[in-house]
């Protein structure tokens, strides 16, 4: 079974209070990519992965892991 | 342009797009019906050649979409962000399936000629390329929309 990456993007985003359109803008990408990271449907490349870790003041390690 | 602005756009080109997809692939896939319907029939050679042309200018479109950033009249910034990290890898693995049904349609015909009257090279040319081009299209209608939608 293909491991699957987890975040906790939706909760960091809220306790920052941004709206998924400006974590968007923060990182250089359309709002519908923010939301299938949040979703779990795509997994970011390293360098959004950075860019959005970055963007909400936490490590990547942080912010995404691997499901057990 | 500001950035909001810039953002704001993408959102509303990307979201149209993904309903738009659909529609295109129908549009295209009715007008390969109204070519097949009436291909074998006497039509005037000038009505013949009016059909194809139509259909290569449209595939070619069609394809230009499919492989580029599309939006061709948009402002650099706007389809850079449109061309985002996620509508790239939809878009790949709307190609990847637009190839492997243009192969498995290539196949169909090769193997319909020893059950039938063989095809000529352009109707067979024109199956292979329809097939792949509507997969593609719906594909990526199908991933972007799921994109959109939210959890």
């Amino acid at each position: 079974m293909p491991d699957r990456l987890s975040n906790r993007l939706k909760e960091r985003r809220a306790e920052l209070g941004l709206t998924q359109a400006e974590l968007a803008e923060r990182v250089g990408v359309t709002r519908k990519t923010v939301n299938t990271v949040e979703n779990g449907i795509f997994t970011p490349s390293t360098i959004l992965a950075l860019k959005l870790a970055e963007s909400l003041g936490l490590s990547v390690e942080q912010l995404f892991w691997i499901e057990e | 342009m500001n950035a909001r602005s810039v953002s704001e756009k993408a959102d509303y080109l990307s979201r149209r797009r993904a309903r738009m997809l659909p529609f295109l692939a129908i549009i295209f896939l009715s007008q390969q019906a109204t070519f097949f319907s009436t291909v074998n029939s006497p039509a005037p050679h000038s009505a013949y050649a009016v059909k194809i042309s139509a259909w290569l200018v449209l595939s070619i479109v069609l394809l230009a979409a499919l492989s580029t950033k599309g939006f061709w009249l948009q402002p650099r910034e706007v389809r850079d962000l449109i061309d985002d990290e996620n509508t790239r890898a939809n878009r790949n693995e709307a190609m990847r399936w637009g190839f492997q049904f243009s192969m498995a349609a290539a196949v169909a015909v090769y193997a319909s000629t020893f059950f039938d009257e063989a095809l000529s090279a352009r109707d067979a040319v024109h199956i292979v390329m329809t097939v792949g081009l509507a997969v593609a299209l719906i594909r990526w209608g199908v991933l972007e929309k799921r994109a959109h939608r939210d959890a």
